[in-house]
């Protein structure tokens, strides 16, 4: 069961995902987009993904690529072996930009 | 008689309902067997075998493999996975493969057909959120070579079946169609040899879940192949089926499996296309 949760600082929020990213979050990403809108610097934390299949892929890039619209900043952190391998295959930096994933 | 009345539109409205779920019914059973025919035709080859398999995690899926022959005898090949499940997912993996069939028309190798597909697709998909990844080779049976390009997909498994190993070929980078409106792929070139097995395949294999939420994994997938690679390609299909339903112990796939085998039996081969009756 995924869920997720916002911990705000000023401009700055981090965003904790918590669980699996797949089909099933469809409906909870546009909740979490409007979520993040008062804020300038999201941070996505996804310590707590241990799966992403090729939709989760696609709700991720459509939270940044909302974001980065919007002219926010975005970080992702936190990335989980399996997943980095999948976001390796997928070439997922090479799509959202080096810049975005947080060392 | 305001309670007769409303019993009376409650009656019809679930009647209507019924009928709607049975209606609904019969066309996905329809769609289904659409697609089960679109992802039914291999090539015929003297010296080599080539079989694939596509389950759909729910009624339909969004996992495609496809077989072009092209005019200089060579066979292309193209195995994906359409962002999503379902239905949904379903649509889209026939409008790729349509942009699949028209580009293998118009080019010559899988780096411009992935190309090709990217520019024809790029609009749709970025319109509806979605993207598809894709592996594209062309195999030439009788130099044995195969060269490939991938869009975000990932890389096939070699096996070497006199070796029983797992060989590295050199990994083609490309990202998946629909992330940027007109990419370049690279290419890359392999030689392939008698005892050769090529295992194409979507993540829903090594992604399978049991109860205790543990994966399939590719060491187990390697086992079997490394196990059974003498065997025939539609005996290595039905072994890697049957393992991951022994893995998954009945868990619901969350996934598409689809996987697509080419075994080499002799250097030199002779092509023709069937329909599976399977």
């Amino acid at each position: 069961m995924f869920s997720y949760e916002c911990v705000q600082d000023g401009q700055n929020v981090t965003v904790s995902f918590k669980g699996d990213l797949d089909i099933e979050v469809t409906e909870t990403m546009e909740e979490i987009i409007k979520k993040l809108q008062p804020f300038q610097y999201v941070h996505i934390n996804l310590g707590e993904v241990p799966f992403v299949d090729s939709t989760g892929i696609g709700l991720l890039i459509h939270l940044v690529d909302t974001l980065k619209q919007e002219n926010k900043d975005v970080t992702i952190s936190h990335i989980q072996p399996d997943v980095e391998e999948v976001f390796k295959i997928i070439q997922l930096k090479e799509i959202l930009g080096e810049e975005i994933f947080a060392r | 008689m305001y309670v007769n009345e409303y019993r009376r539109i409650c009656e019809l409205t679930s009647s209507n309902d019924h009928s709607i779920d049975e209606r609904l019914e019969r066309e996905i059973k329809l769609a289904r067997n659409i697609q089960a025919k679109l992802l039914n035709g291999f090539p015929r080859i003297n010296g080599a075998e080539i079989q694939g398999i596509s389950i759909p995690a729910r009624l339909i899926g969004g996992d495609y493999y496809d077989f072009y022959r092209l005019e200089n005898g060579n066979i292309r090949m193209v195995i994906g996975d359409v962002m999503g499940k379902g239905i949904p997912a379903a649509m889209l993996m026939i409008l790729t493969r349509g942009a699949f069939r028209s580009a293998s028309e118009s080019t010559t190798s899988p780096a411009e057909t992935l190309a090709a597909m990217s520019k024809a697709l790029y609009q749709d998909l970025r319109s509806l959120k979605s993207f598809v990844t894709l592996f594209c080779a062309d195999w030439n049976p009788i130099t044995n070579v195969l060269t490939y390009a991938s869009a975000g997909h990932n890389m096939p498994l070699f096996v070497n079946g006199k070796e029983k190993k797992i060989v590295d070929p050199p990994k083609a980078s490309g990202v998946m169609i629909g992330a940027f409106s007109n990419q370049v792929y690279e290419e890359k070139s392999v030689k392939l040899e008698e005892n050769n097995m090529i295992f194409f395949y979507t993540d829903g294999i090594v992604e399978a879940e049991n109860k205790n939420r543990e994966q399939f994994k590719h060491e187990r997938l390697i086992n079997i192949l490394l196990e059974h690679s003498h065997k025939s390609v539609d005996a290595i299909k039905k072994y890697v089926v049957e393992a991951i339903h022994r893995f998954t112990e009945g868990v619901p796939p969350k996934d598409d499996i689809t996987m697509v085998i080419l075994k080499i039996h002799q250097e030199s081969n002779t092509i023709s296309f069937i329909h599976s009756k399977e």
